[in-house]
């Protein structure tokens, strides 16, 4: 496994990422570079084929075609997963285990940061929760636990599926910037997020998928200059305006 | 900091903690115990009517291999139809369900590794299960009944190949679908199928006959008479083996579905051929203290120098009870101690109820080396006779001790107490003492 804070820095890239289900195209194409320690957001409407992407990149869901690459170099399934944790939308995962045996699981399983441990449970607010089953926690209880579980593992890129699903505004707030803290100490976090104001409030950059297609990368500045340039005029502080504009 | 536990052992822990959390499993081991106790109760109880008529020269009628273990040991094969295969799904299709498979399948081990910590864990469950079976051991012991561990150790190891094989088959069956209940409903439809192959069998023969041999219930019926046989042991191991690939195939989930079609038909094709091999091995222990699965030795010996080729043909149909009762005392043995012998069944009809009248109906035809005889005889003593009788060999020595049996006219004191009463309150006080520290 590779160790984010040993890694030195390297451009992650996606190209040509294709699922099909018969004659409907999931992603067409998909591509889009990712940098180093910066918060990417996957941004899209419902169905736009988010969560596909992250299964597909992650290696539980095949592709037809694409490829990963790292500072040029493409990289084969098991390099993938050296590099990539990916953590799903509306998991429970062993719902009868305490959280602190699944931080242990985890940590252990995966050669993870038991370093983080303590640190990621406070960001988190899960200290109070650590005793408690899974099963029993409720669905903004169980993201945050997921969000940990993710945290803890050492790939340096982390794919989390909509992370503030299910989270009140402070507990986003208070996840938005653990991630935020990551990002910092060099972990790069590419966030499935619908919620444009969570977007446009922890990420760097953004991707915006649509009906499988990506149809802008960048920063707020230069996805507003992709909507002046398709003829609306949004305000480059505003997210949402450029979504709607761009979707 | 890296963990000092490989990722082997950590998924051996949670596969453990997550059977141990298993409503499924603690059901099992609580109906297990009533379900032995009332086999063993009603086995002792006809056991001491059988002694108390027969006498002390009742012989290998008195076998408590046959009398008690059969039936005693016999209820772990209704469980492993009946619950050991939900217990197994509950396992594989609860990370499925809750997103854990997911997670999981993010670092890169070896599928088999995956697969052989969840069929080790349900299997050590099962294993945990004879405990019950033990308790009736205790008891018979404390009756002043014979126990031939040997004996014993066969029975069992029938019952936990057959179990590893529920678990495999159960397994790979829950990775290849979405959901629990579907994958119960095909599990269930399976051995169904088993049971239609066992009753063709008994009504056509022919194919049906060899393909119901290999089945679960085939199998565990020649360990349940402690006969450990190399061809049967061998086939149990490389099905379970397949269904473990196909296991591991099928939780692959990032791997194309038309690709893991083909992984499937090339490990289905592989286990076949080997099974094929397998099944022409020889080779087998009869472990029963009366030898009730051979020939005596003298014959045996007398039989292994026989160099002609041995044809023998049955003219009785599938059904016909004189049939049965000769493949059992005779040609079952002779299959095992002349395993180049050639036997053929003939018949018009699969119950034999018109062809009485029939010319030759009943006839066995021996063959050996061109030279051919008749008899309608079917025991033991006939058909040896017939055979070594054609060869010219002379009488085998019959001078072996007689078997005497184990008569035993005793009462199940105690078991109903210890596998109605104490059994389920000591799953239960568990269950509750392990479901508190669980978490």
């Amino acid at each position: 496994m590779v160790n984010a804070d040993a890694s030195p820095p390297r451009v992650f890239r996606v190209s040509g990422l294709t699922k099909t289900y018969g004659s409907f195209a999931a992603l067409s194409d998909v591509a889009f570079s990712v940098r180093p320690g910066e918060v990417l957001g996957v941004i899209g409407p419902n169905g736009a084929g988010k969560t596909t992407l992250f299964e597909c990149l992650a290696g539980v869901l095949p592709c037809d075609r694409g490829t990963v690459t790292i500072d040029g170099r493409a990289l084969t399934r098991r390099e993938i997963a050296a590099e990539i944790f990916y953590v799903p939308d509306g998991i429970a995962p062993w719902p009868a285990q305490s959280v602190r045996w699944a931080l242990d699981y985890v940590t252990g399983f995966f050669d993870g940061r038991a370093d983080r441990r303590a640190e990621i449970e406070r960001q988190l607010g899960l200290t109070d929760l650590v005793a408690m089953p899974i099963g029993a926690l409720s669905k903004g209880q169980r993201k945050r636990v997921a969000v940990a579980l993710g945290l803890l593992t050492p790939q340096p890129v982390l794919l989390a599926d909509e992370p503030f699903d299910g989270l009140d505004l402070r507990q986003s707030r208070e996840a938005a910037a653990a991630l935020r803290a990551h990002a910092a100490a060099g972990r790069t976090l590419v966030l499935s997020i619908h919620q444009i104001a969570d977007a446009a409030r922890v990420c760097d950059r953004f991707v915006l998928l649509s009906n499988g297609r990506v149809l802008g990368e960048g920063g707020l500045a230069e996805l507003s200059a992709l909507a002046a340039a398709r003829g609306v005029a949004t305000s480059p502080q505003d997210l949402e305006e450029v979504f709607l504009a761009l979707t | 900091m890296p963990s000092r536990r490989s990722a082997f052992w950590w998924l051996v822990e949670k596969e453990w903690r997550e059977l141990v959390a298993s409503r499924a499993w603690w059901l099992l081991l609580a109906l297990v115990g009533p379900l032995v106790g009332l086999s063993f109760i009603s086995a002792v109880r006809t056991y001491a009517e059988i002694s108390a008529g027969a006498g002390a020269g009742c012989g290998v009628v008195c076998d408590p291999l046959i009398g008690i273990w059969g039936p005693t040991f016999g209820t772990y094969e209704l469980a492993a139809v009946f619950f050991l295969p939900f217990v197994a799904i509950r396992v594989a299709s609860g990370d499925r369900q809750s997103g854990a498979l997911k997670l999981e399948l993010q670092r890169p081990m070896s599928m088999a590794a995956r697969v052989g910590a969840k069929t080790l864990v349900i299997l050590a469950g099962w294993v945990a299960t004879y405990a019950a079976g033990v308790v009736a051991i205790v008891l018979w012991r404390s009756y002043g009944g014979s126990v031939a561990l040997p004996e014993i150790l066969v029975v069992l190891l029938g019952h936990t190949l057959n179990a590893a094989l529920t678990i495999a088959f159960a397994l790979a069956i829950a990775s290849m679908t979405e959901h629990p209940s579907t994958a119960a409903i095909i599990t269930l439809a399976m051995t169904i199928g088993t049971w239609i192959v066992d009753f063709e069998a008994a009504v056509h023969g022919g194919w049906w006959e060899r393909l119901a041999s290999y089945t679960p219930a085939a199998m565990v019926a020649g360990f349940q008479h402690a006969l450990l046989q190399v061809n049967v042991t061998s086939i149990g191991i490389v099905l379970t083996l397949m269904a473990m690939a196909m296991a591991g195939v099928w939780l692959h989930l990032g791997t194309p579905v038309r690709r893991r079609i083909a992984q499937s038909c090339g490990v289905v094709v592989a286990a076949l051929g080997v099974a094929l091999a397998a099944a022409q091995m020889p080779g087998y222990w009869d472990a029963s203290e009366t030898r009730r699965n051979s020939f005596p030795e003298p014959a045996e010996e007398a039989l292994a120098k026989l160099t002609a080729p041995l044809t023998i043909e049955v003219h009785l149909a599938a059904e016909d009870a004189r049939r049965l009762e000769l493949e059992r005392v005779a040609l079952a043995k002779l299959r095992r101690a002349l395993p180049r012998v050639k036997i053929v069944y003939t018949s018009r009809t699969s119950t034999g109820l018109y062809e009485q009248q029939d010319p030759g109906y009943g006839e066995i035809w021996y063959d050996l080396g061109g030279t051919r005889v008749m008899s309608r005889v079917i025991t033991e003593e006939g058909v040896l006779e017939t055979i070594l009788g054609l060869a010219g060999s002379p009488e085998p020595d019959e001078s072996e001790a007689p078997v005497l049996g184990h008569p035993l006219v005793a009462q199940p004191a105690g078991a109903a107490a210890a596998f109605y009463g104490i059994w389920p309150a000591v799953v239960a006080g568990v269950y509750w003492l392990v479901s508190r520290r669980h978490v």
